[in-house]
């Protein structure tokens, strides 16, 4: 029979001993572990490993980053990234999304917006020291095109031609108002073709330069690849021939942090700029200690009902899609959304060329809304609206927007059932045309209101809600014309015009665009976000 | 039967014919193992694939996935336009030439994005193992032996709080006191931003810093340590103090503790030599569970103190559908639980002599 354990008398001085010997041992090694742990506690900054002088600004970001090869990345951080290894032809001034100023190239465009004709403007090296060729942009754009990646189709249509060592002609087949906006986009950085070409750069879908350029920058920008970690941080060291001003900081280390740390990182100094917290963290943020730089956000988060009868049944209906328009307090979304969101009147983004700033149809009226949703025959059928329930806009998670809506309708009789989905499900489901209705998000791909032509009759975006152009023949007739529209005044107003008729009949409800928030240590100046390109390391002092 | 030559019970003629028993289970084991892994990529697989979306959807934008052209040039170029049985017969087949695809997410071969992400997360899990093994077994000794005492019922509660406290609030607590209010350690990363990494060896940086001999490296990769093994040590130390005591209690309840104390040895062989060993057997199971589950599952620390490692990875792999990236982590999640069992078996017979001659 098993001893009690009652029985073990711990006043064996042996085995008390025992004890004491181990705590000790144990106690000694956590210490020991404690001090060599706090011998280089704080991160200070100022010389590296190998003792050269170097003055190192460090951003915080939760990475999206996939690759670093310009013609491939299409993630704001990879954008992030790009911009600052990579000179396109053209740039935008400061955070103007209207304003185009030459990068490498000045640039004229045929009064058939067909030709856009580049002027290679200056000198302007390679990190490795050889110039900037026109044949180095022509090689840039037909890989760009050939690779078939992501950002391929903002030159779709486009002829890239050589004319001689200066200058360089880009024709498109139709009108093609938005190319020189199309330019700055940082997927259209130039590469070095020589060095590309020498690690299996090609202008097809046989292109292997990508695991070249993850590790090794080929570009004029400001910067060139310390190292590359895709899951980490990515290093930059300052370009030698770079032909502009030299860089303040000649080290950046971009790191993935998450949110939830990088308040904390900016207010201990150990990050110098943040760009991923929302309008609720920065509330209550030391100001002593960071600036909180707050723009319109590029995108634009809508509400879609399913035109064909088939799927969209009841909300088909053109009269209660304009009820729903009028049963949304917009003021409750952009308070859910935080500090710096706006309710723009259509689809484009206020800011850009044809923004509309707000339109009656998208307006908080219970009575009106109530009228409509009875007139057109709605008896309190379900809805069920799809989601991204792993996205969100602004400081709220998009499950919280859409029950904000799903409570608002309640208040007119509008039943919505809600159809959460994960990111990587939703965006097929969208794509499918078969959903009834959901809340999605549209980022701008190029600051011009040509961008959101998707949203037009027979378009990609529109057909996801099967808005054709039999259901919607007056805004396909405006679309086509804004699409030809010639001039800067022309183009707004047509492009306005589409918008407003799109509020009338469309399936598609603007709720509001959030804010684009940057942190910043007050410790920098000149930080200018840029809402397309982001922000220029190299320009900050 | 009389034991046979050198303290072994088995007959020679069975030794013989069967070969040594140790060798012959290693060898069993080792079968099975790869039976398991197989089993571990044909359910990664299915479970991937019964998934409701298609990689290229969830990896291309708005645009590209509109095109034809885009959309067929990336199923070509992961091989996603192949059947399913097509498509994992061809990741076996790479498989054994230690393959894992390309990451639709990093553009990375899987195999170098794991190369990176995994040191990461054993460099953690190691440094917070040893640390909660040591801590958690004199824990769960020191409970036992005063049972229902005092220090007894202090460790019971410690272990407890250690166990319930949810990690994501614990790591945001230890980070916001430690490195922002009193500034002892540092913040989120391996390393400061004003040090590189040490030239890649074995992706452990403490190891890499010292095989090159960047002593300031290894104190600053040492000391970024700190913070996020300590989260991941509260959690281990109370679950292994609980076990440790548990086991402890039912060793000194054994006759051949009695015996040993009853011919007077003294306390501390008793404990050390006895006691302790007789309770390893299952500390040593929950050890090497541990360091799996560590391994696996420090996706809330890795994530707020930027410690990009398998938790991460895996993560996000698995929030945009990157299946290459999913069945990669799967793989070598199931190979390091598999290894570690298997270690941990091999361990029972150095500890048990029992073991050794089943």
């Amino acid at each position: 029979m098993a001893a009690p354990v009652a029985r073990v008398s711990l006043k064996e001085r042996g085995m008390n001993r025992s004890i004491k010997i181990i705590t000790a041992v144990a106690a000694a090694a956590a210490v020991s572990w404690a001090v060599t742990a706090c011998g280089d506690g704080n991160n200070g900054g100022g010389t590296s490993a190998n003792g050269q002088a170097t003055k190192t600004l460090t951003a915080n970001d939760t990475f999206d980053l996939k690759t670093a090869d310009p013609a491939r990345s299409f993630e704001f951080t990879g954008g992030t990234v790009v911009h600052q290894l990579y000179q396109t032809v053209l740039g935008f001034k400061g955070n103007s999304v209207k304003d185009l100023i030459p990068q490498l190239c000045s640039y004229t465009i045929s009064k058939d917006n067909k030709t856009v004709t580049l002027t290679l403007d200056g000198t302007h090296h390679f990190s490795d020291g050889s110039p900037v060729t026109v044949d180095d942009i022509v090689f840039s754009f037909k890989r760009l095109q050939g690779i078939k990646g992501n950002p391929s189709f903002m030159l779709d249509g486009v002829d890239v031609e050589k004319v001689d060592d200066k200058t360089v002609k880009l024709v498109s087949k139709t009108p093609n108002p938005q190319l020189p906006y199309i330019l700055p986009n940082t997927s259209l950085g130039i590469v070095n073709s020589k060095q590309v070409k020498a690690h299996g750069g090609t202008e097809g879908t046989d292109d292997k330069a990508e695991q070249w350029l993850d590790g090794h920058s080929e570009g004029s920008g400001p910067y060139e690849l310390e190292s590359y970690n895709a899951q980490s941080q990515v290093v930059f060291k300052a370009n030698p021939h770079y032909d502009g001003p030299k860089p303040t900081y000649n080290r950046v280390v971009l790191q993935n942090v998450d949110a939830s740390t990088q308040k904390v990182n900016v207010q201990a100094g150990t990050a110098q700029l943040a760009y991923s917290l929302g309008p609720d963290q920065v509330k209550d943020l030391d100001k002593s200690k960071a600036s909180v730089l707050t723009d319109e956000s590029t995108e634009t988060i809508f509400m879609w009902f399913n035109m064909d009868p088939q799927y969209g049944k009841e909300v088909s209906n053109p009269t209660f899609i304009q009820g729903i328009r009028h049963a949304i307090d917009y003021s409750k979304l952009l308070d859910l959304a935080g500090t710096g969101a706006i309710q723009p009147g259509g689809m484009v983004p206020v800011s850009f060329l044809g923004g509309l700033k707000s339109d009656p149809a998208n307006s908080y009226d219970l009575a009106k809304a109530k009228q409509l949703i009875s007139q057109s025959g709605y008896s309190g059928q379900t809805i069920s609206v799809l989601y991204s329930e792993d996205v969100s806009a602004g400081s709220a998670q998009m499950g919280d927007i859409v029950q904000s809506v799903q409570a608002q309708l309640k208040a007119v009789g509008v039943n919505l059932k809600l159809n959460p989905q994960p990111s990587s499900t939703s965006l097929d489901s969208f794509r499918s045309g078969k959903m009834q209705a959901g809340i999605a998000y549209w980022g701008a791909d190029y600051p011009d209101p040509a961008d959101y032509l998707v949203f037009t009759p027979d378009q990609s975006l529109a057909m996801r809600a099967q808005w054709t152009t039999a259901r919607g023949k007056k805004d396909a007739k405006l679309a086509a014309a804004a699409s030809a529209a010639n001039g800067d005044a022309a183009r707004s107003a047509a492009y306005i015009a589409m918008q407003k008729q799109m509020n009338i009949d469309g399936p598609f409800i603007p709720l509001f665009q959030p804010a684009s928030i940057t942190v910043a240590a007050t410790s920098l100046k000149d930080v200018v976000p840029n809402p397309v390109l982001g922000i220029s390391f190299g320009d900050i002092h | 039967m009389a034991p046979a030559a050198g303290g072994s019970i088995i007959d020679p003629a069975v030794r013989r014919r069967y070969g040594h028993p140790l060798l012959r289970y290693i060898l069993i084991r080792l079968g099975l193992s790869i039976l398991l892994i197989w089993g571990v990529t044909l359910v990664t697989f299915i479970l991937s694939n019964l998934v409701p979306a298609n990689p290229a959807a969830a990896a291309l934008g708005e645009r590209a996935a509109a095109d034809p052209q885009v959309v067929a040039e990336f199923n070509r170029k992961y091989g996603f336009d192949k059947p399913l049985p097509v498509q994992y017969g061809r990741y076996l087949v790479r498989l054994l030439h230690l393959d894992l695809g390309t990451s639709t997410q990093t553009h990375n071969p899987v195999m170098t994005d794991l190369r990176t992400a995994f040191p990461a997360t054993a460099e953690l899990a190691l440094g917070a193992l040893i640390v909660s093994t040591v801590l958690g077994v004199l824990l769960g000794l020191v409970a036992a032996l005063r049972h229902r005492r005092i220090a007894d019922q202090v460790i019971r509660v410690i272990s407890l709080i250690g166990i319930s406290t949810p990690t994501f609030w614990l790591a945001l607590v230890i980070y916001f006191v430690f490195f922002y209010k009193l500034g002892w350690f540092p913040g989120s990363g391996r390393l400061s931003t004003d040090f590189s990494p040490p030239p890649d060896r074995t992706g452990f940086y403490t190891i890499d810093a010292l095989l090159a001999g960047q002593w300031q490296v290894f104190a600053n990769a040492v000391s970024h340590l700190v913070l996020p093994s300590s989260v991941l040590v509260l959690y281990t130390v109370g679950l292994l103090a609980r076990f440790s005591r548990t086991s402890v209690l039912d060793v000194l309840g054994n006759e051949y503790v009695v015996a040993a104390r009853a011919k007077g040895l003294p306390g501390r062989t008793v404990v050390l030599r006895y006691v302790l060993r007789g309770a390893l057997l299952p500390i040593l199971t929950v050890v090497g569970l541990t360091f799996g589950s560590l391994l696996s599952g420090a996706v809330l620390t890795e994530t707020i103190f930027a410690w990009n490692g398998i938790g991460q990875y895996a993560f996000k792999a698995s929030t945009t559908l990157d299946l290459q990236a999913i069945m990669g982590v799967g793989v070598l999640v199931g190979v390091t639980y598999i290894t570690i069992n298997f270690i941990v078996d091999l361990l029972y017979g150095v500890i048990d002599p029992r073991v050794r001659t089943r």
